[in-house]
């Protein structure tokens, strides 16, 4: 009875929601029909780059000297951002020689700061962080994604905390500390860095100012090139660093060879869960195990009618676009999901955990599938 | 003219392809930031040209501003049909990846509907260029302009019902993907016209409730003045892309091909029938871009998935391997195109004098079947 009444209160206290949210869809419905929108998009975007009624947009407000090779673009988005979580991550896509390029960059500032900003170290052969370094000016347009991603710190906040981070992996970590920071939440917490060499420690200054002012934090910059205790970090630096390690709830975000020389740590204490990581790099494929990956496997794209030979070997993103297709991606790592597509049938494989799929139909992500079988997919 | 394209060995055929597939794949290794600019320089003239129109339109007063009204938004709705919507829509800049110019999401601005659109035009009409019987482009379904389509009585009215399909163009484009004609035969059945028709139906009513009601409601006491401007404006469009169309496939010199000679056409032989099918317009840069580069025909029937801006830089190439190759470039001003397309109009209102070409027995033969067959030519 009670359910019964709930129920009615809220079917009732939703209509007028309802009603509104039906009012809005027939507008943009008219709107698109109309190709108003296209007007109207077009002249927003003529006045000021960063103006959309339809997409998210941010403008360039600052772009400052991290160091030699990093540099953090401080953004202002329009009213279509909802916020951030500290440690989550955006797409950004830029058009580089008229192709526009999509890439996922961490936050490094914090939910409450007046702005948020990417932090963006130069990678070698990198075309989107290239661009990024030498064509992204103050008050420029910039279109990025929603912001996505759980590395983000849980509520309440754990009592003991360690963050972990190697090169331009400090971004999350950065987010984290600065919202804790702001929070007045920095209890108990250590934040070790890893950089190559004092040149590239990124927020240096500012990692030293706030352990300065919260007696809560430490933190500790390794170096791979000190003279002393050079070197990679590794298990017995860490455990010297912070003995109390298997205590504490940790954040690592950093470069492959770090992680992979890290993560073992919670595994063989027994304690996986105390850790969660980020990854920005794509971690190498494990190959397929031999036997399971066929030789040839046929791709029945089911939009476009198409159907195309592939090898089992590769992702099914890559194995696309080198068929000419060009579906839609974004980090190509298994996070954003911007590649999400429907499997209508086969099987595919996640290539990074080696999980089997069923042969239902189900949502896959592209760039991180294999194909154990012919697939049909709703492209 | 008459066409005077040599016949091909089966290897220069396909030593012709090849030529063609290499000049292809240089200028698709070469697309880049000019060609995204190019094409969003147009999108930003179609914008503005249909502001300034509308503000023309809605605002003004007398006649003056009315015809510069009609004249701004018939640009804009030429600009967005051609150079815009037709070469977003084959996928011209699918590469670029931006949302705004991807083949499958475009929706254009006519009666006819962007998914028939890329079934009539795309794939039936690319594929089966001028083969007689399977490329419903052809006279459209309504007109006669080669002797190889049989003659019958009501092709004696054709000339009228040109006019009336230059007029009422974006229409004639719009139903051409229904198959009116094989309902009216008895050759298909209502329910699948029906389903054929719905997303016409649908496109056609948004489209009529824009033009027709929407844009003329916002401009209050000046609606009837709004409504024959866009009246005009889509007549002006209509006649426009309905005169460079014909002039792409229909006057002198191009050839129709008959089904038997295409079974089993290689992709050099494919090449050989989009040239002889197609016929270029000379002009200024801006007479290019209004016509969507369709003043290009030929290169567009070999390229379609090229950015059509491209084609004025390919022309002198592909007109030197074809000069190689001994085959004839189809080209004239836009007067005489134009005047060859409506003497034939009227010339094929009246069944053939001579002997039709489609009555002499065919010619097949391992190459002579791939190759342009001499008997089947346009007669001028």
């Amino acid at each position: 009875m009670i359910a019964i009444q709930t129920s009615a209160a809220r079917a009732a206290a939703s209509v007028p929601v309802r009603l509104r949210a039906a009012g809005r869809a027939t507008v943009s419905t008219v709107a698109r029909r109309f190709a108003l929108d296209r007007q109207i998009e077009f002249w927003l975007r003529e006045i000021d780059s960063s103006w959309s009624l339809r997409d998210l947009r941010a403008r360039v407000v600052e772009v400052k000297d991290e160091t030699h090779d990093v540099k953090t673009f401080v953004l202002a988005p329009n009213r279509r951002w909802p916020g951030h979580r500290a440690g989550q991550f955006v797409t950004v896509e830029v058009e580089v020689d008229g192709v526009r390029m999509t890439r996922c960059y961490s936050l490094s500032s914090a939910p409450g700061d007046r702005y948020c900003a990417i932090t963006v170290k130069r990678v070698a052969e990198g075309r989107v962080s290239s661009w990024l370094h030498d064509h992204l000016r103050r008050g420029d347009g910039l279109a990025i994604g929603q912001p996505a991603g759980d590395f983000v710190v849980p509520s309440p906040t754990p009592d003991k905390l360690l963050l972990l981070s190697g090169g331009s992996g400090v971004t999350p970590l950065m987010s984290i500390l600065r919202d804790l920071a702001a929070r007045k939440a920095l209890q108990d917490v250590v934040f070790v860095h890893a950089a190559r060499s004092a040149r590239d420690v990124i927020f240096g200054a500012e990692l030293e100012q706030q352990a300065a002012r919260h007696p809560g934090l430490r933190v500790a910059v390794v170096l791979e090139d000190d003279a002393v205790l050079g070197g990679r970090i590794d298990a017995a630096k860490l455990f010297a660093l912070v003995p109390d390690l298997e205590h504490r709830q940790t954040w690592l975000c950093g470069p492959p060879g770090m992680m992979n020389a890290l993560s073992p740590i919670w595994i063989s204490a027994g304690i996986p869960e105390r850790l969660r990581v980020e990854r920005f790099v794509p971690p190498a494929l494990p190959a397929p195990a031999t036997g399971t990956s066929p030789a040839q496997v046929a791709l029945t794209l089911l939009r476009s009618r198409r159907r195309i030979e592939i090898d089992g070997t590769g992702t099914l993103l890559d194995q696309l676009e080198r068929a000419g297709e060009r579906p839609a991606y974004g980090c190509r790592l298994g996070i954003c999901n911007t590649c999400r597509c429907r499997k209508r049938a086969g099987i595919v494989e996640n290539a990074l955990t080696g999980a089997v799929s069923s042969e239902g139909e189900e949502d896959i992500r592209l760039c991180v599938s294999r194909a154990r079988t012919d697939l049909e997919l709703a492209l | 003219m008459k066409s005077t394209s040599r016949i091909l060995t089966k290897e220069e055929t396909e030593a012709f392809g090849r030529e063609l597939d290499a000049l292809g794949r240089e200028v698709a290794a070469d697309l880049g930031q000019r060609d995204v600019d190019h094409i969003r320089a147009v999108i930003r003239v179609a914008r503005q040209t249909e502001a300034g129109g509308r503000v023309l339109l809605h605002f003004g007063l007398g006649p003056v501003s009315f015809a510069a009204g009609v004249a701004a938004l018939s640009i804009s709705k030429i600009l967005e049909n051609m150079e815009i919507g037709h070469n977003v829509m084959h996928g011209q800049y699918d590469w670029a990846r931006d949302p705004e110019l991807d083949s499958h999401e475009y929706e254009w601005d006519s009666v006819c509907a962007a998914v028939d659109w890329r079934h009539s035009h795309n794939y039936e009409h690319h594929t089966f260029t001028n083969i007689v019987g399977r490329d419903r482009d052809i006279g459209y379904g309504l007109l006669r302009v080669t002797p190889e389509q049989p003659w019958h009585a009501g092709y004696l009215f054709q000339p009228i019902s040109a006019a009336l399909l230059a007029l009422l163009f974006q229409w004639g484009v719009a139903v051409h993907d229904l198959r009116l004609n094989e309902s009216l035969r008895g050759n298909q059945a209502l329910d699948v016209l029906w389903k054929r028709a719905n997303p016409f139906l649908r496109k056609a009513a948004w489209q009529v409730a824009k033009d027709y009601a929407f844009y003329p409601a916002l401009a209050l006491f000046n609606a009837p003045r709004v409504a024959a401007g866009n009246f005009l404006a889509n007549g002006a469009r209509n006649l426009w892309s309905f005169a460079i169309i014909f002039c792409g496939h229909f006057p002198d010199g191009v050839r129709m091909y008959h089904e038997h000679e295409t079974r089993d056409e290689s992709r050099g032989a494919r090449y050989v029938r989009q040239l002889n099918g197609s016929a270029n317009i000379e002009g200024g840069r801006k007479f290019h871009v209004m016509s969507g580069h369709l003043s290009h025909q030929i290169e567009h029937h070999l390229f379609p998935e090229i950015p059509a801006s491209r084609y004025p830089e390919l022309a002198p190439r592909v007109r030197a391997i074809c000069e190689r190759y001994g085959q004839s470039y189809n080209t004239g001003s836009f007067r005489k195109q134009l005047g060859s397309v409506a003497r034939r109009i009227f010339k094929y209102a009246l069944p053939n004098l001579e002997r039709r070409p489609a009555e002499r027995a065919p010619v097949v033969g391992p190459t002579r079947r791939l190759a342009p067959d001499p008997t089947a030519r346009v007669a001028a």
